[in-house]
C-alpha cells in the first residue's frame, strides 16, 4: 500500500470538487461567452478554496470523501469542450459505461460482503495495481493517438497519472478509476443506451412489414 | 454530472485519413506522454520499494501453566465533570511498563461533543483524563468536516510510538464510519493525524475498529477491523513497523462476525474469535494457516455470545485469557462480564467473573493487556465509566 500525503488529499480534494462543480454548472447554464465561462471556473475554485466550514469543499469530502481521478478527468474534459464552443453530452459513450458500471457492480457486492472476492483490496497491491495502471495508460494513449475516443481516453489518463505519480486520490487504483458517482452516471447512460437500442430495433422489427410491397415492386422493376 | 465533451465520430470519419484540428493532435500527444510519466513513475516507485514480509510472532511459552488471578486492585478511570457517557475502553503498554487507556466520552453515543479521552497508569493510580480527539480537531486536521466519534484502538509500536485509530463518521450513522489513523512520539501526550485509511470504494464509509492489533514478529502488527453496512464481515490491516499500512483482507466468508481478536498460535497459524451478530449466539471463530494471508471460518465455538464484543489475549506463557460476556439467567446479555482460560485456542474454561450485575446493568466491551506479570482489564461500566482492574497473574508452582 502507498497511501498519498494527508496534505495532498487535501489539496487534491479542494481542487477536484471545484472543476467537477464547475463543469457540471457550464454544462448545465446556456453560457457562451468565454469571459463568463472563465469567471464560472474561477468563482467555484475560490469558493472551494475557503477556509474549513465555509467551503463546500469541507461537507462535499465529508459526505462523499474524493471524487475519482477519471471523474476529474471527465469534468477536465467537459470544460475543455465547453471551452471550444461545444454542447455538452450528458450520456457516457455506451461501452466505456457498460464497462464502469459492470466493474463498479462487482465492486460494490463485494464491499457489501455478497462476494468475497477481496477486489478493492487488490486495488492496493503493490505489482497488480501499477501493472494495471501502465497497461492501461498506454492502452488508453494509443487509443488517443489513433484519434480513437480521444477525450475520454485523456480523461482515463489523467486519472492514471494522478495514481502513478502522486498516488491520488487515496492510493487505491479503484478509487483512482471509479467512485460511486461516476458509477451512477455510468448506470445511468448505460440504462439510457439500452433503452434507444432497444428502441431502435422495435422500429427496425416494424419497418419491414411497411417496406414489403417497395421491395417487390422494385424487384419487378428489374425484371422488366 | 459533467458533460462528455466528445463529438461523435462517424464510421465514414474513421475510415478517412481526416485531418485532426490541432488541439486534438495537442491532445493526443499529452496523452502519450501522460503514459510516458506514468509508466516512468511506477517504475521509479518498483525499484525503490521494500519487499513487506508479515509473519506472526512465534508464542514464547515462558513459564508455568496459569492457575488463576489475583485482584489488586480496581478502579473507575477519571471521566471528565459532567459527562455522562462513556464507552470502548482500549489499553497499550507503554515503554517501561506503563499504560495507557482511551475511551470516548460525551453527553451519549454519536453525541457531537463525544471526545476521546485519554489516562496514564503509573504507579498504581491512573493520571488525570486528557483530551485526545474531538470532531472539531479531526475536522481541522483532515480538511473536511466529521460528523461523529466512536471506538478508539491503540498500539505501541517497537520504537516506542503510540498509534491511535480512532472511528470517525461521515454523513450518516455508524455505517459511514472511516478510520483515522494518528501518531504519537510523546506517549500519547499529543497526537498527530496521518490520514484517514481508504477501507471502501462507497464514499470510503463502514469500517471500524474495536481489538487490540496484533503483533508480529518484525515489529509490525495487524488492526483488527469489521464492515457493517448490511452484512457484517471482519478484516485486518497491516501495517509495518514505521505504522505505514501494507494491505487489507477479509477474515472468512461469514456476514455476521465482527470486531474480531486475532492471535498468534505459530509462526503460520493465527486465528480469530468474533462477536456473533447472526442467531447461533455463539463465539465466532475463523483461522489462518499461511500467516494470516487466507482465512477459513471454522465452526463457532460452545462459549455465549448475544452481539457483544470480546478480547483474547495471549500471556507470556503461552495461556490464552477471553474476556467475553457470558449467559447470565437473571441479567441481560451485557450484564455479567468473565475471563476465561485456554491453552489449546479450542477448550475454554471459566477463570473468573470479573463482574455480575442484574437486568438492565451493562459491562461491555472489554480489553487486557499483560504488562510483566500483571493483568490489566478495562471496560465500560453502566455507559456511564471506564472500569479497571489490576491482577497478579498466578502461575503454577508460585508462591501468591
Amino acid at each position: 500500500m502507498n497511501l498519498p500525503d494527508l496534505m495532498l488529499q487535501i489539496v487534491y480534494g479542494r481542487l477536484a470538487w471545484a472543476l467537477v462543480a464547475a463543469a457540471l454548472l457550464l454544462a448545465l447554464l446556456p453560457v457562451t461567452a468565454r469571459r463568463t465561462k472563465v469567471l464560472i471556473v474561477a468563482a467555484t475554485a475560490a469558493l472551494m478554496a475557503l477556509p474549513g466550514p465555509a467551503s463546500p469543499a469541507y461537507w462535499l469530502t465529508l459526505a462523499l470523501q474524493y471524487p475519482s481521478g477519471l471523474l476529474l478527468g471527465f469534468a477536465v474534459m467537459a470544460l475543455r469542450a465547453r471551452w471550444h464552443g461545444r454542447q455538452p453530452r450528458f450520456a457516457m459513450r455506451p461501452g466505456l459505461a457498460l464497462g464502469l458500471a459492470a466493474i463498479g457492480l462487482l465492486l460494490y457486492l463485494d464491499t457489501f460482503g455478497v462476494l468475497a472476492l477481496g477486489l478493492y483490496y487488490g486495488g492496493f497491491n503493490p505489482v497488480a495495481a501499477p501493472l494495471l495502471a501502465c497497461a492501461a495508460a498506454v492502452g488508453f494513449a494509443v487509443n488517443a493517438w489513433r484519434g480513437h475516443a480521444a477525450a475520454p481516453s485523456a480523461a482515463m489518463l489523467m486519472a492514471l497519472l494522478l495514481f502513478s505519480v502522486l498516488r491520488l486520490p487515496t492510493g487505491n487504483l479503484w478509487d483512482a478509476l471509479l467512485d460511486p458517482l461516476l458509477w451512477s452516471w455510468a448506470l445511468g447512460s448505460t440504462i439510457v443506451a439500452a433503452r434507444r437500442r432497444l428502441a431502435g430495433r422495435r422500429a427496425l422489427h416494424r419497418k419491414p412489414a411497411q417496406a414489403g410491397p417497395d421491395l417487390v415492386a422494385a424487384r419487378a422493376a428489374r425484371a422488366e | 454530472m459533467g458533460a462528455l465533451p466528445l463529438p461523435l465520430n462517424s464510421p465514414a470519419q474513421q475510415e478517412l485519413p481526416v485531418r485532426q484540428p490541432r488541439h486534438t493532435r495537442l491532445l493526443a500527444l499529452l496523452c502519450i506522454a501522460a503514459a510516458l510519466v506514468a509508466t516512468g513513475a511506477e517504475t521509479w516507485r518498483w525499484s525503490r520499494s521494500a519487499l513487506h514480509r508479515e509473519r506472526p510472532t512465534l508464542p514464547v511459552h515462558t513459564g508455568a501453566p496459569i492457575t488463576g488471578v489475583t485482584e489488586l486492585s480496581h478502579s473507575i478511570l477519571p471521566m471528565p465533570a459532567g459527562v455522562p457517557s462513556a464507552h470502548a475502553s482500549s489499553l497499550a503498554t507503554l515503554p517501561g511498563g506503563g499504560l495507557v487507556a482511551f475511551w470516548w466520552a460525551g453527553s451519549r453515543e454519536s453525541g457531537p461533543d463525544v471526545k476521546v479521552y485519554a489516562s496514564r497508569w503509573a504507579d498504581g493510580k491512573w493520571s488525570r483524563y486528557w483530551e485526545v480527539a474531538s470532531r472539531e480537531s479531526l475536522g481541522k486536521a483532515l480538511g473536511y468536516g466529521v460528523r461523529r466519534i466512536g471506538n478508539p484502538v491503540a498500539w505501541t509500536a517497537l520504537d516506542g510510538s503510540l498509534h491511535l485509530y480512532v472511528v470517525a463518521t461521515g454523513l450518516g450513522g455508524w455505517a459511514a464510519a472511516r478510520l483515522v489513523q494518528m501518531q504519537s512520539h510523546d506517549q500519547g501526550a499529543t497526537f498527530t493525524v496521518k490520514r484517514v485509511l481508504p477501507m471502501s470504494p462507497l464514499f470510503n464509509t463502514s469500517t471500524l475498529v474495536r481489538s487490540a492489533p496484533l503483533a508480529l514478529a518484525d515489529g509490525s502488527w495487524w488492526l483488527p477491523a469489521y464492515f457493517e453496512i448490511g452484512y457484517k464481515y471482519p478484516m485486518l490491516i497491516s501495517f509495518n513497523a514505521q505504522g505505514e499500512p501494507q494491505r487489507v483482507t477479509r477474515i472468512g466468508t461469514r456476514t455476521q462476525s465482527l470486531q474480531p481478536s486475532l492471535v498468534s498460535m505459530s509462526p503460520t497459524e493465527v486465528r480469530a474469535w468474533m462477536r456473533d451478530d447472526g442467531k447461533s449466539r455463539r463465539v465466532q471463530q475463523a483461522v489462518s494457516r499461511d500467516g494470516g494471508q487466507t482465512w477459513n471460518d471454522v465452526e463457532a465455538t460452545a462459549l455465549f455470545n448475544d452481539s457483544t464484543a470480546l478480547a483474547v489475549l495471549r500471556l507470556s506463557n503461552g495461556s490464552l485469557l477471553m474476556l467475553h460476556n457470558r449467559e447470565d439467567i437473571d441479567g441481560s446479555a451485557r450484564s455479567a462480564l468473565t475471563l476465561s482460560l485456554s491453552t489449546d485456542a479450542r477448550t475454554w474454561r471459566p477463570l473468573l467473573d470479573i463482574v455480575d450485575g442484574g437486568a438492565g446493568d451493562e459491562f461491555s466491551y472489554p480489553a487486557m493487556s499483560q504488562v510483566g506479570d500483571e493483568l490489566h482489564i478495562s471496560y465500560t461500566y453502566q455507559r456511564r465509566a471506564i472500569a479497571h482492574h489490576q491482577f497478579k497473574i498466578n502461575l503454577q508452582g508460585e508462591t501468591k
